[in-house]
């Protein structure tokens, strides 16, 4: 795994202010802590940040140069803008070159199945204990010709040496189902566009126009007995029509 | 298409569409998914619809995860009634989704496949949204 080293400032003032001030110079505030040492607040260049989780993935081993000092850090949590995807905050826990840590490395599915089946992935990652300069950047799991029911579970990964399973060794990781047959599938779709009161013709091209009765569909579903309490409004004639008023 | 079962009141005020979403905002269960860009009132037969628009791109190779409903009723008065006599009936069924929520989730297809696919629902959504997977997530 390759090693990413970061110059890091040790920040003195805090709050949402400052953290904006910090993001503003392009630097991400980040926190460090670990083996019972006081938290140290302290900040990341964000462009040298953001690549090396692109390239090292989440369980990235960080070089944090602080005050000149070097220490070996993972990432334990990191907090993106969902829109901007910015990174806006970080927590490096400590560690030291030999010891064992725990993380979660992400399931990578490879191959091609036997065909009709359909490839799911139940857990995307799994926690294993590993030695924190030999993190894997992900566990591949091969279903190269693995059809139907012949799931891959926690027991058949293969991992690294040193590495030590702490997901359940029965827990289902990537899971083969038959893929449904066409009759099937294109009769549900149509049921669906029945439902939904679209025309097949222009499902492929374009939406219809979208709240059209739907009130009244409601009304249908509960009657067809699918659980829909709300009923049909009683109120609706009450309220004073203008052409009637008109014609008075 | 998705509606409520049972609800405690038939009607609801509008919901709230100012600002962002505070949660659903990462990809749960596939690799690729739809993240809302702006704030919107997705209607129960928007979200039918792109779920057909994907799955009829995809065929019979992928898995499709809605992860908003539409458990908000909106009420509509009838045409040409004066103003008074109670609020109107509901009319639809929306999910009141915010900037960065994700909508819909994908996986078992390639990249290229399940953008076609998404880029289908786009279509059929009533605001700005993007493509977005699990890699670049991290």
């Amino acid at each position: 795994m390759a090693d990413f080293r970061l110059v890091a400032e040790r920040r003195t003032e805090f709050g949402k202010g400052s953290a904006r001030r910090t993001r503003r110079e392009g630097r991400v505030p980040a926190v460090l802590y670990g083996h019972g040492q006081d938290v140290v607040h302290l900040s990341l260049p964000a462009r040298e940040f953001a690549a090396a989780l692109r390239n090292g993935g989440s369980n990235a081993l960080l070089t944090v140069v602080l005050d000149g000092k070097e220490q070996l850090a993972l990432t334990k949590d990191v907090q993106r803008d969902p829109l901007t995807r910015v990174h806006e905050h970080a927590d490096l826990l400590i560690v030291r070159r030999g010891e064992k840590v725990t993380v979660d490395v992400p399931v990578v599915v490879t191959g091609e199945p036997a065909a009709e089946t359909l490839v799911s992935v139940e857990l995307n990652t799994v926690s294993i204990q590993v030695a924190a300069t030999a993190i894997p950047e992900s566990i591949e799991v091969d279903v190269t010709g693995r059809g139907a029911h012949e799931g891959v579970t926690g027991a058949d990964l293969r991992l690294p040496s040193g590495a030590t399973l702490l997901t359940d060794a029965d827990a289902l990781v990537v899971n083969l189902m038959a893929a449904p047959t066409a009759e099937a599938l294109e009769a549900e779709l149509e049921q669906a566009e029945a439902e939904a009161g679209i025309e097949k013709a222009v499902a492929e091209t374009e939406a219809p126009e979208a709240g059209a009765a739907p009130a009244r569909e409601a009304g249908a579903a509960g009657a067809a007995g699918q659980g829909d309490v709300v009923p049909e409004p009683q109120d609706q004639g009450s309220g004073e029509s203008m052409q009637a008023t008109e014609n008075s | 298409m998705l509606i409520p079962r049972r609800v405690k009141h038939r009607k609801q005020h509008h919901p709230d569409r100012s600002g962002r979403a505070k949660g659903g905002t990462a990809i749960n269960f596939g690799e690729y998914a739809i993240q809302a860009l702006e704030p919107a009132y997705v209607t129960n037969r928007q979200i039918e619809s792109a779920r057909i628009a994907m799955t009829r791109h995809i065929r019979r190779g992928g898995k499709v995860w809605i992860t908003i409903y539409p458990d908000r009723p909106l009420t509509k008065k009838p045409a040409e009634t004066r103003m008074g006599s109670g609020k109107g009936s509901p009319e639809w069924w929306v999910a009141n989704v915010k900037p960065g929520r994700v909508m819909f989730e994908l996986s078992g297809v390639a990249e290229p496949v399940a953008r076609e696919a998404m880029r289908r629902a786009i279509h059929k959504l009533p605001m700005k949204c993007r493509f977005i997977t699990r890699e670049g997530e991290v």
